[in-house]
């Protein structure tokens, strides 16, 4: 049977009055009234002032919303027909919006905006969240410009972002991502990011779609799929990450949403990960065996930094939208008991917090320097040594997180051994399924 | 052929713009002449055009290409003598071509007697015919037109030891239009040539006449004044003559030069022009439909003028500063290219010699609203010569053959009044009459088609538009209409072949003909019309219901 498109037909005839593209911003959208309206009108103001000779286009790519979010998309395209005095565009700016099939999922809606992508030959490409309120048209320019002067594939963000936001990511998808890909893509899991037309068109060839990866944290995926295919990476300064209201979500769907995509990943790209760390594998195996009895125990760190500065967990406001599947935009509030729990990771002390605070904000506050200097985005740093390089990796599988910090500083070198050993018996029981 | 008497005449011209001195040598001086210019008329007539626009060719110091004029009841020397022009004037009414003459009215050269009996003394009679002060301080603010070779729009006269105003080079001083002595000699002049028989003035630079303090000086009621009072004359005594203005301006500024239908006949379209190129580059309908929008609705037997290309660089005034950069750096890479504010560039080279572009250029040309204007040499796609100073490399002598000088003259070729376009691309051996009449697909024949088919019926000159509004942005499509006959237009602005789907219910029922190979096509039904076109195609369709 032949699989089912992902545009339809009336989708395909506003791609056909597009044409060509040298610029797509794509919108995934989901009953985002409130705010993509806002969001669409800064794309589109940073497309006339950035790119104003550029064929560019917005493509919103809808899962069904019932309020008015596809209307307020197209009101954003500039055209002959209907001229503002306001605006002063070069060109055609078409805001086009697909009602893409089956159940609204952030995948789903990354590979119709990929498709679209790949159908009009965009050369460069970026995904921008509905719910930014915080975007700014410079944005567009720091997302789109390093990929349209072909000097960069894949361009992920850099946020300024509040203490406890953004912590799964931050505190085990990205050191994860590092650990196992030797890169640093602080934000791997990104609700903004940009692409070259080339990797956007390697992605959607990849075997995620029929997956459960390629509906849920597909970005994940997309990010490891721009490091495994050899692109180029970089990253770029976005400003504040807005802290929107946070609803209450399962933990479990969320981490096997979030992370199940991060582990998915490891099965193919098993050579390019296992490369480097195979001794250390097969003795982090040893180790796991050695200690199966035990529950698993994660010490989380953050941003780079030695593991022993990073120590607790702060909390567990998990900054990604469009996660679950019903509601692809939506943020997760994971309890701090759930995580916790989950993760066996016994809670802050109270008085560690400030110093924590402090040292992340001394971080972001050096990215914002270093952009600047760099106009606005730099490439992120491949790690010198093997992946799964203990002085540079920040979480550790094996360890508990109640010791003192001496003693995590001893477990450091061995952990990345374990957190191998870890891996590759699930990626063998997938394989084997 | 004689001409149709038809007051509206004009708006079924088809119009060619051509300086003597570029088109026929018949003295072996190096320099056209009307002799040569009334031996090629059958040329024109085979090419279709129904109108010749002369540049100036009266006598004159030639520092601005005639546009200095030293003597209004004359021909230059170089050019021939009055009877040479009478019996130019004779032949291509014989053939169905009027003829329209320059006429410039805002100033003269300086070498001009009625300036030099102005300046000599400030008790002369003629002192006031020009616009004299002692300070250089009046008319504040005014805008400099020439930009990159004038500081100041007042002159200094060392003999009257006064200053005298000027809107254009320094040599040109302005007459005085608040005098009527200087009113009533210019109708003198028109009148002279119209008594000889001409068809039509086209005025230039008709905005500047007048000027008050505290003003633009530019546009003024005044001027209009003027201009109504000569049109009143030209009425009077002379019906079924045409008036031209030449007003670099916005649509709306123009407007007025058409007042109630008493003032101009005909204005050229300015800001139409570089949004063609613009909307060409840019694979985009938006700035012809943006300018179209804008443009206002003018009296029924008045008429714009449109054209491609013409004897100034191809002016980019009318435009913002960020469509002036991109039209720069898109049509004018070298540097050699730009002149004041605009491209010294001929229609071919601009286009990179594109056939298909140069096609589409003049198929809109010749089928949007107004009476279009063919610059001499476009039609066999000449080339231009960017390192000839001023505007003259879009002034080389024209392409007959690829003989001795091009066909164009038996002089030497060092005496020539501008060197031959010699390069392999668009030199006279590459590009010439001769060789394009042996083809029936060359650029000249094609042209040749095209025109007959636009004369084929009086909607592109006479009828209304209506803009369809696709989604498909590369599709330029539009309705022309006349009483009962329509056309649809529909034009590939891409490089790359579309598809396009019209709304055209409102003429359910009518089948498409094709113009050029009248070849029929489906039948208009409820469903939006379905066509397909390769890169910079364009189709006419006549809309027959049967």
């Amino acid at each position: 049977m032949a699989e089912e498109s992902v545009l339809t037909d009336e989708f395909l005839r506003q791609l056909i009055n597009v044409g060509e593209a040298d610029i797509l911003v794509g919108v995934p959208t989901y009953n985002n009234a409130a705010t993509v309206g806002q969001v669409v009108q800064t794309i589109r103001a940073g497309l006339l002032k950035f790119f104003p000779r550029e064929r560019a286009v917005i493509v919103n790519a809808d899962g069904g919303s019932r309020d008015q979010t596809p209307d307020l998309v197209r009101g954003a395209s500039i055209n002959d027909a209907q001229v503002s005095s306001d605006i002063h565009a070069l060109r055609t700016l078409h805001c086009i919006s697909a009602e893409y099939p089956g159940e609204p999922a952030t995948g789903t809606a990354l590979r119709t905006i990929l498709a679209s992508a790949d159908l009009l030959r965009a050369s460069a490409c970026a995904v921008v969240s509905p719910e930014s309120t915080t975007i700014e048209p410079d944005w567009i320019e720091r997302l789109l410009r390093p990929v349209y002067q072909g000097k960069f594939d894949f361009v992920t963000p850099l946020y300024r972002r509040h203490k406890f936001d953004g912590l799964l990511i931050r505190n085990l998808v990205y050191p994860m991502t590092r650990a196992f890909y030797g890169k640093r893509v602080k934000e791997p899991y990104a609700s903004e990011f940009a692409f070259s037309g080339q990797l956007g068109n390697h992605f959607l060839g990849q075997e995620i779609w029929a997956h459960e990866a390629g509906r849920t944290g597909t970005e994940i995926s997309l990010t490891i799929s721009a490091i495994a295919g050899g692109f180029r990476l970089a990253q770029t300064f976005l400003g504040t990450k807005p802290h929107l209201d946070a609803r209450s979500a399962d933990l479990v769907t969320a981490m096997r949403q979030t992370v199940g995509a991060l582990f998915w990943s490891l099965e193919p790209n098993f050579q390019l990960w296992s490369a480097h760390a195979l001794p250390e594998r097969l003795h982090g195996v040893d180790q796991l065996e050695r200690r199966s009895h035990r529950p698993l125990r994660v010490v989380f760190g953050g941003d780079g930094s030695a593991p022993d500065r990073h120590h607790r967990i702060a909390d567990e406001l998990l900054d990604r939208p469009a996660v679950q599947l019903h509601e692809p935009a939506a943020r997760l509030e994971i309890a701090r008991e759930q995580l916790t729990h989950l993760l066996r990771v016994p809670l802050l002390r109270e008085r560690g917090e400030a110093h924590q605070v402090g040292e992340e904000h001394r971080d972001q506050a050096a990215l914002r320097d270093r952009s600047r200097r760099n106009s606005g985005w730099r490439e992120p740093l491949r790690e010198p040594r093997p992946a799964l390089d203990a002085e540079e990796i920040t979480g550790a599988i094996g360890a508990t997180t109640g010791g003192a910090r001496e003693r995590q500083r001893r477990a450091a070198p061995g952990a990345e051994l374990r957190a191998g050993g870890v891996l590759v018996p699930a990626v063998r029981a997938r394989s084997h399924a | 052929m004689a001409l149709l008497q038809d007051a509206l005449w004009y708006k079924d011209a088809v119009i060619y713009q051509v300086h003597v001195r570029t088109f026929f040598d018949t003295n072996a001086d190096g320099i056209g002449d009307f002799r040569g210019l009334a031996q090629k008329l059958d040329y024109l007539q085979e090419l279709g055009v129904n109108a010749l626009w002369l540049m100036p060719f009266f006598p004159s110091p030639l520092r601005d290409d005639g546009y200095d004029i030293a003597d209004y009841t004359s021909v230059h020397p170089n050019y021939g003598n009055l009877d040479d022009f009478k019996l130019f004037l004779q032949a291509a009414h014989e053939r169905g071509i009027r003829v329209i003459v320059e006429m410039v009215l805002n100033h003269t050269s300086d070498q001009h007697p009625w300036f030099q009996e102005s300046r000599s003394s400030r008790d002369n009679p003629r002192r006031g015919w020009y616009v004299w002060s002692d300070t250089d301080t009046r008319y504040q603010g005014v805008r400099i037109i020439f930009v990159d070779t004038e500081l100041s729009n007042w002159a200094w006269d060392p003999v009257s030891k006064s200053y005298y105003w000027h809107r254009f080079f320094s040599h040109q001083p302005d007459l005085n239009y608040d005098n009527p002595a200087v009113r009533e000699e210019m109708w003198k002049v028109m009148k002279f040539w119209l008594e000889l028989g001409v068809d039509g003035f086209r005025l230039d630079a008709v905005p500047y006449l007048v000027e008050r303090e505290a003003t633009s000086c530019e546009n003024l009621p005044e001027t209009h004044a003027v201009l109504k009072e000569l049109r009143v004359n030209l009425d009077k005594y002379f019906p079924g003559k045409m008036l031209l203005a030449e007003a670099n301006q916005w649509p709306a500024d123009l407007r007025p030069y058409f007042a109630d239908g008493d003032e101009f006949h005909m204005a050229f379209h300015f800001p139409l022009m570089p949004r063609m190129f613009m909307g060409l580059k840019l694979e985009d309908r938006k700035p012809i439909t943006e300018i179209l929008k804008q443009t206002p609705q003018i009296p029924a037997p008045c008429q714009w003028c449109l054209f491609l290309r013409n004897h100034d660089e191809l002016t980019l005034e009318m435009v913002s500063t960020m469509e002036r950069d991109y039209m720069y750096d898109q049509y004018a890479g070298d540097k050699h290219m730009r002149i004041n504010v605009g491209i010294r560039r001929r229609l071919a080279p601009l286009l990179d010699n594109d056939r298909r572009r140069i096609e589409l250029m003049n198929g809109m040309l010749l089928s949007l609203p107004g009476t279009p204007i063919i610059y001499y040499g476009d039609e066999i796609g000449m080339g231009d010569n960017i390192y000839l100073g001023d505007r003259n490399g879009v002034r080389t002598p024209m392409q007959w053959d690829g003989g001795w000088n091009g066909g164009f003259s038996t002089a030497d070729p060092e005496s020539l009044y501008s060197p031959l376009m010699l390069n392999p691309v668009y030199g006279y051996q590459a590009v010439n009459v001769q060789s394009q009449k042996r083809f029936d697909h060359s650029l000249l024949s094609w042209m040749k088609r095209i025109v007959k088919v636009r004369k084929s019926t009086p909607v592109f000159g006479r009828g209304s538009i209506e803009f369809l509004y696709p989604a498909n942005h590369r599709i330029l499509a539009y309705v022309r209409q006349l009483e009962k006959e329509s056309i649809l237009v529909v034009n590939n602005l891409s490089s790359t072949a579309q598809a396009v789907e019209l709304d055209l219910r409102r003429f359910k029922g009518n089948i498409l003909i094709e113009m050029f190979g009248r070849n029929i096509f489906p039948r208009v039904g409820d469903l939006p019309y379905l066509l397909t076109l390769g890169p910079y195609q364009f189709y006419w369709f006549r809309l027959r219901k049967i």
